[in-house]
């Protein structure tokens, strides 16, 4: 039988992820009082959105009565079959809504 | 823009959206869904919503997250640097703690082995092919050769390791879907001379592990998914396939019998010459049971392909009518396909499967209610034109309407046992991968590298 004593070989082995290529960066600054401001609504029309945007919109104006809403159905559906051409546009919809502040869902 | 955003998000997808929002540089703000959405009753969710959901909306909207990405960045080595020196057995331990292996052990990726690896490209070690989700990280030409030794493949499939890879990372792959809850696994598809060159299995047990090439290539893949895009298990996180399955390995195509029976390859179908070596990397998210067949003629089998692969396609079909495409594949056993290239060429398999399998559309729009999106409607996705007008001929929900929306869109194989009667069908998980492909690039000295190995 082979002796079990003799030294087991040693590898130097290469780091086997690659280099991170992005830049940290801060997110845009919040919005302390949503009164006045207009909030859009950005929906991948799965996970029952259809339910729970109006609800959160209640919500939303229970705490800030002044808050305005642009719902999903004016931005179209970024995850459907016409994704990326839905989200090619979301640019210009949100300036042209004057949003302020924005929902994304639902990653569920 | 400078526009604040939150992110409605499921509790168990938080880790997700960490790796998320550190493979975009961005800290995002999220609110809490806890729980399924799909599973509460109209009260739960109304209270979750109440309660912690818009709650944690307003909190991101107004004051942000908390706390930095809940995953601290480290600073991180330099790409191709020595990261350790150790045993075969401190490697493997080593390597598994830091989340680099996919849980076998791994070859260890010595400066040497690498070499051997980048032998066989004229590419430089340092090109990038593109940033991948969710890290962030750069595709490179050494990171493939890493992955292929780590995956203990043979350096010879170098070429082949990056033509997979670069067809991954083709914007209409989708990469940044691969960590989705259907847990689909890529699969190869290998086409052309480099079959034989490299000693892939097209013939019985194609799918099974056993062979090197077809075993280590499927074992690649998930490994580059894991290590350079980030998409890992617990205990690491960004997959979040739930029940998932395993990789698959390559599929090698029977060209043999295809040109005796005067079918065009797979390859030639993805519209590449006869002569091209050829990957094409798909989306599999389900396999149909083995299909046998019997007769002497073609109906007899692929109204076979209809009844028993059409029953598993019907179930998800709702997904490729959401996209208005989706991409099933039958690999068609040798000797099946003989009986059947008798009369009927590829497409008259298409077209018979195109006409004669169809759901309900009641049917499928509860598959489709169940899965994700109580909101679906054939009514409302024949008015967008994402499915054709007979889609909507009626509101019957007893209506029949097509599984394979477009005949062009089933891929047709032969490969398998020649010696017995059957074939399999391989469902594609709609926009999410469907077949991409790319012609292997071989370095000048391809030939001689090659003789140099024993194969």
């Amino acid at each position: 039988m082979p002796d079990s004593s003799a030294q087991e070989p040693r590898y130097e082995a290469l780091w086997p992820l690659t280099r991170r290529a992005v830049e940290d960066r801060n997110t845009a600054p919040r919005i302390p009082d949503l009164n006045g401001k207009v909030i859009g609504e950005l929906w991948d029309v799965i996970f029952r959105g259809e339910t729970i945007y109006p609800q959160v919109r209640e919500h939303v104006r229970a705490k800030f009565p002044g808050a305005k809403f642009v719902e999903y159905s004016e931005f179209g559906n970024f995850y459907g079959p016409k994704g990326e051409a839905i989200a090619s546009t979301l640019a210009d919809k949100l300036k042209a809504h004057k949003v302020d502040a924005v929902i994304v869902g639902i990653g569920a | 823009m400078g526009i604040p955003t939150v992110s409605i998000i499921g509790n168990a997808f938080m880790r997700q959206a960490d790796v998320v929002s550190r493979g975009l540089g961005l800290p995002l703000a999220y609110a809490e869904y806890p729980g399924a959405p799909m599973v509460d009753g109209v009260e739960e969710l109304s209270t979750k919503v109440r309660n912690t959901l818009a709650p944690g909306i307003i909190k991101g909207l107004t004051q942000g997250r908390d706390t930095p990405s809940s995953v601290a960045i480290e600073t991180e080595p330099t790409p191709g640097s020595v990261i350790m020196n150790g045993t075969l057995d401190e490697i493997q331990e080593y390597f598994y703690r830091k989340l680099w292996t996919d849980g076998m052990p791994i070859i260890p990726p010595t400066q040497k082995r690498i070499d051997e690896f980048l032998k066989f490209t004229d590419r430089k070690p340092d090109e990038v092919l593109r940033a991948v989700p969710q890290e962030g990280r750069e595709v490179t030409i050494l990171g493939i050769a890493i992955t292929g030794c780590l995956s203990g493949c043979r350096p010879e499939y170098m070429p082949l390791l990056i033509a997979v890879i670069e067809a991954m990372c083709d914007p209409e792959f989708h990469i940044e879907h691969c960590g989705s809850t259907p847990g689909w696994e890529p699969l190869v598809v290998v086409s052309g001379p480099i079959i034989k060159q490299l000693d892939f299995n097209y013939g019985q047990g194609v799918m099974r592990v056993g062979r090197q090439a077809n075993t280590t290539v499927g074992r690649f893949v998930r490994m580059f998914l894991r290590n350079i895009c980030g998409y890992r298990i617990p205990p690491g996180a960004g997959d979040k396939g739930s029940i998932s399955f395993t990789f698959n390995v390559a599929l090698a195509e029977d060209e043999d019998t295809a040109r005796e029976i005067g079918w065009p390859t797979y390859g030639m179908d993805q519209g590449f010459k006869p002569e091209d070596s050829v990957v094409t990397v798909r989306s599999v998210v389900a396999i149909t049971p083995p299909t046998y067949s019997g007769g002497d003629e073609a109906i007899d089998h692929v109204q076979q392909f209809a009844d028993v692969m059409g029953a598993t396609f019907t179930y998800w079909s709702h997904t490729g009518m959401k996209r208005g495409y989706w991409h099933p594949l039958i690999v068609v056993g040798p000797s099946i396909a003989r009986v059947i290239a008798r009369e009927w060429s590829k497409d008259d398999v298409r077209k018979y499967l195109f006409n004669n399998v169809k759901v309900t559309a009641g049917k499928a729009t509860h598959f489709a209610q169940m899965t994700s999106t109580p909101t679906f409607s054939l009514p409302k996705l024949v008015a967008e034109g994402t499915l054709p007008k007979e889609y909507h001929e009626s509101d019957d929900p007893e209506r029949l309407v097509r599984v394979f929306i477009h005949e062009a869109m089933t891929g047709i194989l032969v490969a398998g046992d020649p010696g017995r009667n059957q074939s399999r069908g391989y469902m594609g998980n709609h926009d999410q991968a469907p077949p991409t492909s790319r012609k292997v690039m071989l370095p000048k000295n391809w030939d001689a590298l090659l003789a140099q190995k024993h194969v």
